[in-house]
């Protein structure tokens, strides 16, 4: 059992590790997505205004720019976010063959004055969210590459279990600069140390996109696909246009009402079906953030005369369960304190990853022996996403500060920013010998997180003074500092690893050096 | 002993994986949709059963295929599984 299980480990953990590390670094970053976005728009000073201020003013934007739309989802501002978030859906094209609309953009809006905020354009945290379950891929591509990589991670993990014959004992084991050992012994700590969190990160994030990943338990109790997500959220969801104009009532009484329904509770989100229409429905949904059950209860509104239409019922205890487990992969119950936990936690996720993958290549490395083509891609593959992501994502942020603020396309430029410093560093990467190119890549990595505060100081001018501003800046450091002990302990190791094997024949360590060059 | 078999035969592999990787995926929707179908609950209570445990039924099927040795069986239970549940549940129809 326990062979079969470690044999599959290695696979599993292979096959999807690159694309693993990916989300789990960006999907720990996402754990701080409004505090990325504020960071990425300095200039932005917004001023607090009640929820239901907030949604008049979006409702009033809405209705200038796009008052023949079929849908508009408005996130009010909360504690964390403070713009006025919306996205709009135009009616479908009536020709059937017409292709699909592209999804539109996220307006941010300030919630004082209903104008879309006038700071620099920039995709913010959305992007390191939207990247760590679509990975830039067209829709639906990227998300099933990423369900099937969290498949594949949930195979690693039970069968890592199953491998682990001294699950308790290696929570204390580290042994340092012992070749292979100290691999593994890394691999366990960190896998063992935060297993709970990782297992219910990996069948947690299965479930949020659950409705796509295996929808056939609804096509088995709903002749209509679409009612299961009503019967969640209460009846009107689908209703249709009746064709007859109509105004929308007042949108400020319709978040006191729901809040005072909710014994004073937040309104995260206003759903507006047909706005201009006289059968147009509002529906509110509560906010996630007071409880573990992210999917909070919802009601819905006539829009016009502005009877109470309907209310999601009381959860059973499987959509209950469902909710919780979505509440506990987004994380939006935790405080500052939790949350930063909870981002460490990820971080124990990416060391993981990356100590596992490294493992993979040390395993199999012969003394003497040229690596075999699959052990070459592998080592060059573990550094491009190991060592380069990180400093592609730095570019992002770097990006953010030195492209012109009035820069037209510049939310674009800062994505490309990411991808050519990422891929275009894992390819120069090529030209170096393996162990060369871990410490300069990770050096490099190192170097540009240092570089964002610096340009942050250097941009926005002077010590920043909000508290946000600081502990960003710190932690880019931490991670820059973080970067850089891993590359001088790789740069350092040699000389460790041959204290021990003082007897190793001069010819076999000048052929483990050549080994590294080829 | 899978190990063993990567080796000298690819094709007994590539079955493999195939098999739990679609067939897999095939066992445990069939499955799950077979329990959300019957489980004497509310719809959407049973909806939401059948959606949340698939992912387990799914890595169970996945690892058992590279366990057990004989490719026949694997093969057997899982396109096995996956025909007679999924055939179960389109038999049955949508609950009325």
């Amino acid at each position: 059992m326990r062979q079969s299980m470690a044999w599959i480990h290695g696979w599993l953990g292979l096959l999807a590790g690159w694309i693993l590390f990916a989300m789990f670094l960006t999907g720990t970053a996402s754990y701080f997505r409004p505090e990325i976005t504020r960071w990425m728009q300095p200039e932005y000073r917004p001023h607090a205004v009640p929820q239901a201020e907030a949604a008049r003013t979006a409702i009033a934007w809405l209705q200038k720019n796009a008052p023949h739309d079929e849908q508009w989802t408005i996130y009010l501002p909360t504690d964390r976010t403070l713009s006025t978030r919306a996205f709009t859906r135009a009616r479908p094209n009536p020709d059937p063959k017409a292709p699909r609309a592209p999804r539109r953009p996220e307006v941010r809006l300030d919630p004082a004055t209903g104008a879309p905020i006038e700071a620099r354009d920039t995709r913010g945290g959305e992007f390191f969210y939207r990247f760590h379950f679509q990975l830039q891929l067209p829709h639906p591509w990227g998300r099933w590459l990423a369900g099937l990589c969290a498949m594949f991670m949930l195979g690693a993990i039970l069968s890592g279990v199953i491998t682990h014959k001294r699950i308790f004992a290696d929570f204390f084991t580290l042994r340092w600069s012992k070749g292979q050992r100290s691999w593994l012994d890394a691999h366990n700590v960190s896998a063992v140390l935060a297993l709970p969190y990782h297992a219910m990160i990996t069948y947690t994030g299965l479930i949020t996109l659950v409705v796509m990943y295996m929808p056939w338990p609804i096509l088995a109790n709903y002749p209509k696909p679409t009612a299961f997500a009503e019967s969640l959220y209460g009846d009107t969801a689908g209703q249709k246009a009746s064709g007859q104009p109509g105004r929308l009532a007042d949108m400020g009484r319709f978040v006191e009402a729901a809040s005072a329904e909710w014994q004073g509770a937040r309104v995260s989100r206003i759903i507006v079906g047909n706005p201009d229409d006289a059968s147009s429905t509002v529906t509110l949904l509560r906010t996630g953030e007071d409880r573990l059950n992210a999917r909070g209860a919802s009601i819905t509104y006539a829009g016009v005369s502005g009877a109470r239409l309907a209310a999601s019922p009381a959860p059973g205890p499987a959509v209950e369960t469902a909710g919780v487990m979505l509440g506990l992969h987004l994380g939006w119950f935790a405080g500052p304190l939790l949350r930063w936990v909870c981002f460490l936690l990820g971080l124990t996720g990416c060391a993981m990853v990356a100590t596992g993958l490294v493992l993979w290549t040390v395993k199999r490395q012969r003394p003497g022996a040229q690596p075999f083509f699959g052990m070459s891609l592998v080592e060059r593959l573990n550094i491009g996403a190991v060592a380069c992501l990180p400093a592609g994502m730095a570019a992002f942020l770097l990006a953010n500060r030195l492209l012109p603020p009035t820069l037209a396309g510049r939310a674009d430029l800062e994505v490309s920013a990411m991808f050519w410093t990422w891929f275009g560093l894992a390819a120069l990467s090529l030209l170096r010998p393996v162990r060369r190119a871990w410490i300069e890549t990770l050096a490099i990595s190192a170097l540009l997180f240092a570089a964002v505060p610096i340009a942050d100081l250097a941009v926005v001018g002077g010590f920043p003074t909000d508290g946000l501003f600081v502990a960003f800046d710190t932690t880019m450091l931490l991670l820059a500092a973080t970067l850089g002990f891993a590359a001088w302990r790789t740069a350092a190791k040699p000389a460790r690893a041959a204290q021990p094997r003082r007897r190793v024949p001069v010819e076999v360590v000048e052929v483990r050096e050549v080994v590294d060059v080829a | 002993m899978a190990s063993a078999q990567l080796g000298g035969q690819g094709w007994s592999m590539a079955g493999r994986s195939l098999t739990a990787l679609i067939g897999g995926y095939a066992a445990a929707a069939g499955l799950a949709t077979l329990l959300a179908r019957l489980l004497p609950v509310e719809r959407v209570e049973a909806t939401a059963w059948g959606m949340i445990l698939s992912f387990l039924f799914y890595a169970a099927f996945g690892l058992w295929a590279f366990h057990e040795p004989r490719l026949t069986r694997v093969a057997a239970v899982i396109w096995g599984t996956a025909v007679i549940a999924g055939g179960a549940a389109l038999l049955l129809g949508v609950r009325p």
